[in-house]
């Protein structure tokens, strides 16, 4: 990009996201994207600015990219992905001399820290015990359904266990008996064991500026890591206020006073709120996409002016739409996993294709015929997106995505 | 909130009331998201959102009324950059002569990117888009060549468009024609397919199928009340006589039954003016009349003293006839019918050519005569042409059609111009020995070569280069390419292990004695880089050129390779050709005439280099350069050894010229 308004921020994108790059490529300000060497080659031919890092454990190099940004000239340091949100928050300790900056974002990458501090805060969360090993894991199912005051031949409900530094769902296991215990790898240990809590679980994306909220979009999961919509269909939508008033929390316990975050939660009976987690980057699943869809505003873009210490105000209220009120309809889009072991070829369900709802599709032919088993919540396909005028049709659609077969 | 109240909002800009004549609204708003999608993409991120913005226009594209759907969205989809990094990005660059080969290629996004591109072309030319490289008016030049080269798929009826495999296609690209001919008229298509036809018709081909159907279209569209003919169709009606009144007694198109009934009714006048017609109506336009074999087989039976008035023969296809009245009866006898007409006209330039007077051409052509087909190559002729006449007359038809016009051989739409040239070649210098492997490929279904002392046998050999059925080829062809084809591509397997390029020996090994062994190529084979650029051209000056060896005449057709470039003077790939003769055109330019098998020969090799196919000194079936500008594509051709040797010196301003259009061409990036 050549033609960048010189006063505002100068931005380094952490990770390589091509959807991010083209947001930059459209933008106002001079961007750079510090992501590992393997992007090198693609970067250069398209004319990319790119600086190569290795995003591993934070070590005492992290000292060394923060200056080269700073000699480079950037303003502030973005991260899109989990394994660059803490590096975000030792460079831009140093870029933006905010020494406090680096211990909040170890927060946000230690599920067990994030927990607790919530809990200090005084956010509703579940029960929750880190684990070592699967003896640790095999007590904490006891007590939890003890607890529940489980009788002997009683269904067990079930706990979740997640890595404790792995985005959404990577790492993530429902363990129900002393069978799925012996399921887990040593290699996932240590983890965060928590309870199990039934309810309406949503996530939330949350544009903060100066501590304050500028544009909170709620997403509905048909399907924890399946499907989503925005905006949320108007029964959870009637929850915004209290929704508004959760995260407020958040950012008054977690000290946020600028950037982006994305936290899930349960609801349960009586509108109950229970913190899951919290992430300091984009979701996962194509949200800021969908948002785009529906609303027009590009979120990567909004994301970057949250964190550049240059936007104005007057440039954030021009930005944002009203929410709800100026979406186009409802967008959702479906992560399509094979259902048969073994499978030929894509084939787009008719049904799928035929409804009025269908948008497009990113999936390609299969690279392999083999599907491996998932362990974990791994991850999809590709995904296939929906737009139309009807919340509870879009639900009802994606809900019956479940049930047909993408690759045959 | 409720859902309701998001409901007046519109998608992307279209109105879903506006049903487009049939397509689905669905269909419509899944384009305007895509197109939005891709607008939306940086441009250095385009290609990511290129491939569903084509899926979807695809599906639009195939319904009824989706050309018209695309056609308004032409110019969003221009900005959004559907184009972005295709062949297809500069119409400037396009050539309306390709695009009938990408429409018949059936590769989806090909077909769609072209179809678009025609429609751009159509904003363009009603001036409902403007675009900085194009003007309306070139944007209507264009399409009235390309719907002249299409016409067939405006009919709908043609035999390519039934060819292609999906039957929604051509209902679309029916429709995209439709609607090119009303945008620009058609008083101008009229006179582009008219032009388009003579084109072909000056190389005279063999093969007259497409210009047939061209034809039959063209009078169709004449009674359907074209419009605005006064002002056009010069040329229109000797064509459309040639085919379907070319007389006095056929001027109303009786039908060949009727034709036959008045024949005998006529007086020797009148008989005499009908052979006369038909004859002047088959040499105007290389076309022959299906009356014209009622007329010849009526004058055959009853007045053979016609014969030479209904074939239009000068003196020396008078003597021809008049010394071997009885083989030309049987040929007639046994090869010409209403079906199989267009061989009147090989009769007529055999006879002319006087090949009968070389001793084993006549005998070889009776065995011809009584020649029993083998029961596949039975199978393979009337897989291809159909079974409306016995297999033999139709191959007997074909070899009097390549023996009469050896320069109206084409590979037709198959990779084989090395065959076919070969074919052309023989049919030229060598006739009796073309005889020859017809008859092996007929009776035998096999035929034997050697190579360098080893027998090569085409009977054991898998396909070569031709894979399947031989789309739009002359019988001969038919019969003969697929053995040719498999006997190349098992001599180049021959020499894989030898440095260089094999064709230094396939040629001689493969085409006769009279090849000549000393072998020139310009390209390093192994880095592809130009080598002695300077020795090659003064080489090829010292044998071929007049002022350089002595005046003396190319003596057979000599094999030759060409870097064949486009408009824009890129290297387009290495093609097989034969230098026919070098001689001063009449305004005195010295120019190479050479044989290209690919029957279109009216190329624009880019840099100003316009290959003529009439009007210069040209034969039937030649195209021609001037000398310099042929070597500066040549990449391969054959010499004697003592044919090196310059009789007269090349001076440098020559080779240099020369040298300088090699490198501002194909050799750019071979220096």
């Amino acid at each position: 990009m050549t033609d960048y308004n010189p006063d505002k921020g100068y931005i380094a994108l952490l990770g390589w996201s091509l959807n991010a790059i083209d947001a930059m490529e459209k933008f106002d300000r001079r961007y750079i994207v510090v992501a590992p060497n393997w992007a090198r080659e693609y970067a250069e031919k398209n004319d990319i600015p790119f600086m190569s890092w290795n995003f591993e454990r934070l070590n005492e190099n992290s000292f060394e990219i923060a200056q080269m940004l700073k000699d480079e000239g950037v303003d502030v340091a973005v991260p899109l992905y989990e394994e660059t949100v803490e590096w975000a928050g030792a460079v831009n300790a140093v870029l933006l001399d905010n020494p406090r900056l680096l211990g909040q974002s170890m927060l946000f990458r230690d599920k067990s820290l994030m927990k607790r501090r919530a809990q200090l805060g005084g956010i509703r969360v579940g029960i929750f015990e880190e684990a070592h090993d699967r003896g640790d894991v095999e007590r904490f199912l006891k007590r939890v359904n003890q607890t529940l005051l489980k009788q002997e031949g009683d269904a067990n409900d079930p706990i979740h266990i997640k890595a404790f530094d792995l985005a959404g769902c990577m790492g993530h296991r429902v363990v129900r008996n002393v069978e799925d215990v012996d399921l887990i790898p040593e290699s996932d240990f240590p983890v965060l064991m928590e309870s199990h809590l039934d309810g309406w679980e949503y996530a939330a994306e949350a544009w903060i500026h100066d501590g304050k909220i500028r544009f909170l979009n709620i997403s509905e999961y048909v399907r924890l890591g399946y499907s989503v919509f925005v905006p949320a269909s108007p029964e959870l939508e009637a929850m915004r206020d209290k929704v508004t008033a959760e995260i407020e929390k958040l950012i008054k316990t977690f000290d946020i006073k600028f950037g982006f975050i994305h936290p899930e939660y349960f609801i349960g009976p009586d509108d109950v709120m229970y913190f899951g987690e919290v992430a300091y980057r984009p979701p996962g699943f194509k949200v800021f996409e969908l948002l785009e869809r529906v609303y027009g505003f590009n979120a990567y873009q909004g994301m970057v002016m949250m964190f550049d210490p240059k936007t104005t105000e007057e440039e954030i209220e021009a930005f944002f739409p009203t929410p709800v009120k100026d979406a186009n309809g409802y967008a959702g889009c479906f992560g399509v996993y094979p259902r048969n072991r073994v499978v030929s070829r894509l084939e787009i369900p008719k049904e799928t294709e035929d409804h009025p709802y269908f948008d497009w599709h990113e999936l390609s032919e299969p690279m392999e015929t083999k599907v491996s088993k998932r362990s974990a919540f791994g991850n999809h396909w590709g995904l296939v997106y929906f737009h139309g005028e009807d919340g509870e049709t879009m639900r009802d659609l994606l809900a019956a995505q479940e049930d047909v077969d993408f690759y045959v | 909130m409720k859902t309701g109240e998001s409901k007046g909002c519109a998608v992307n800009g279209a109105d879903p009331n506006k049903s487009d004549g049939g397509v689905d609204a669905a269909h419509l708003k899944r384009l305007d998201a895509a197109i939005t999608r891709l607008a939306k993409m940086s441009a250095k991120m385009k290609l990511r959102q290129q491939s569903p913005a084509i899926d979807q226009c695809v599906k639009v594209l195939k319904q009824p009324g989706g050309i018209d759907a695309c056609f308004e969205r032409i110019e969003a989809l221009e900005h959004a950059g559907i184009f972005t990094g295709t062949d297809w990005d500069n119409p400037a660059q396009l050539k309306p002569v390709l695009v009938r080969h990408t429409l018949e290629s059936g590769h989806p996004t090909s077909l769609v990117l072209e179809t678009l591109s025609e429609l751009r072309f159509l904003a363009i030319a009603s001036g409902q888009m403007v675009h900085p490289a194009v003007s309306a008016d070139e944007a209507k030049n264009f399409l009235a060549r390309v719907l002249g080269l299409n016409l067939d798929f405006l009919f709908g009826a043609g035999t390519e468009a039934s060819r292609m495999a999906d039957p929604d296609w051509t209902a679309t690209l029916q429709s995209l024609f439709k609607r090119v001919a009303e945008t620009i008229g058609y008083g101008q298509v009229f006179d582009s397919v008219i032009a388009e036809i003579w084109r072909i018709l000056a190389q005279r081909p063999i093969e007259t199928g497409r210009i047939r159907s061209m034809i039959l279209q063209l009078s169709l569209w004449m009674n359907e009340g074209g419009g605005d003919q006064a002002q056009s169709g010069w040329g229109a009606d000797r064509l459309i006589s040639s085919l379907f009144a070319p007389t006095n007694e056929t001027r109303e198109d009786p039908g060949l039954e009727n034709y036959a009934s008045r024949l005998s009714a006529l007086d020797d006048q009148s008989l005499g003016h009908e052979a006369a017609g038909m004859a002047r109506a088959m040499h105007d336009t290389g076309l022959v009349s299906a009356y014209h074999a009622v007329l010849l087989r009526h004058i055959w039976q009853n007045r053979p003293d016609f014969i030479p008035d209904v074939l239009g023969l000068t003196a020396a296809g008078r003597l021809g006839y008049r010394m071997y009245a009885d083989l030309t009866h049987a040929l007639i006898e046994k090869a010409i019918c209403p079906v199989t007409a267009q061989a009147i006209y090989g009769l007529s330039l055999l006879l002319e050519r006087g090949i009968l007077h070389l001793p084993p051409t006549v005998p070889a052509l009776w065995r011809q005569i009584g020649l029993e087909l083998a029961p596949a190559v039975s199978q393979r002729l009337v897989a291809t042409y159909g079974g409306d006449v016995p297999v033999e007359t139709r191959l007997l038809a074909g070899v009097i059609s390549v023996l009469g016009q050896p320069l109206g051989v084409g590979q037709g739409n198959n990779p084989t111009c090395q065959a076919a040239r070969a074919i052309a070649m023989w049919a030229y210098t060598d006739p009796d020995y073309l005889l020859q492997l017809v008859t092996w490929a007929a009776r035998d279904n096999e035929v034997r070569m050697p190579f360098e002392g080893k027998s090569i046998s085409s009977g054991g050999l898998a396909a070569g280069l031709a894979q399947g059925e031989l789309l739009d080829v002359d019988p001969v062809s038919a019969i003969l390419v697929p053995h040719l084809d498999r006997i190349y591509m098992e001599m180049g397997r021959m020499c894989a292990k030898r440095a260089g390029d094999p064709h230094e020996w396939i040629n001689p090994e493969m085409h006769g004695w009279w090849v000549a062994r000393t072998f020139n190529i310009i390209v390093d084979v192994p880095t592809g880089k130009l080598t002695d650029a300077n020795g090659f051209i003064r080489r090829f000056y010292a044998a071929f050129h007049p002022d350089h060896n002595g005046n003396q005449p190319v003596i057979h057709p000599s094999p030759a390779g060409i870097a064949v470039t486009d408009s824009a003077a890129r290297f387009v790939g290495w093609h097989a050709i034969a230098i026919i003769r070098v001689a001063r055109d009449p305004s005195g330019v010295v120019r190479v005439y050479f044989f290209n098998p690919n029957n279109d020969s009216g190329q624009d090799w880019g840099n100003g280099i316009l290959v003529s196919t009439a009007g210069n000194g040209e034969f039937y079936g030649e195209s021609s350069v001037p000398i310099g500008d042929f070597a500066s594509r040549l990449y391969i051709f054959h010499t004697d050894a003592d044919q090196q040797l310059e009789k007269a010196p090349v001076v440098r301003d020559e080779i240099d010229g020369v040298r300088q259009k090699i490198v501002e061409s194909w050799g750019r990036d071979r220096v």
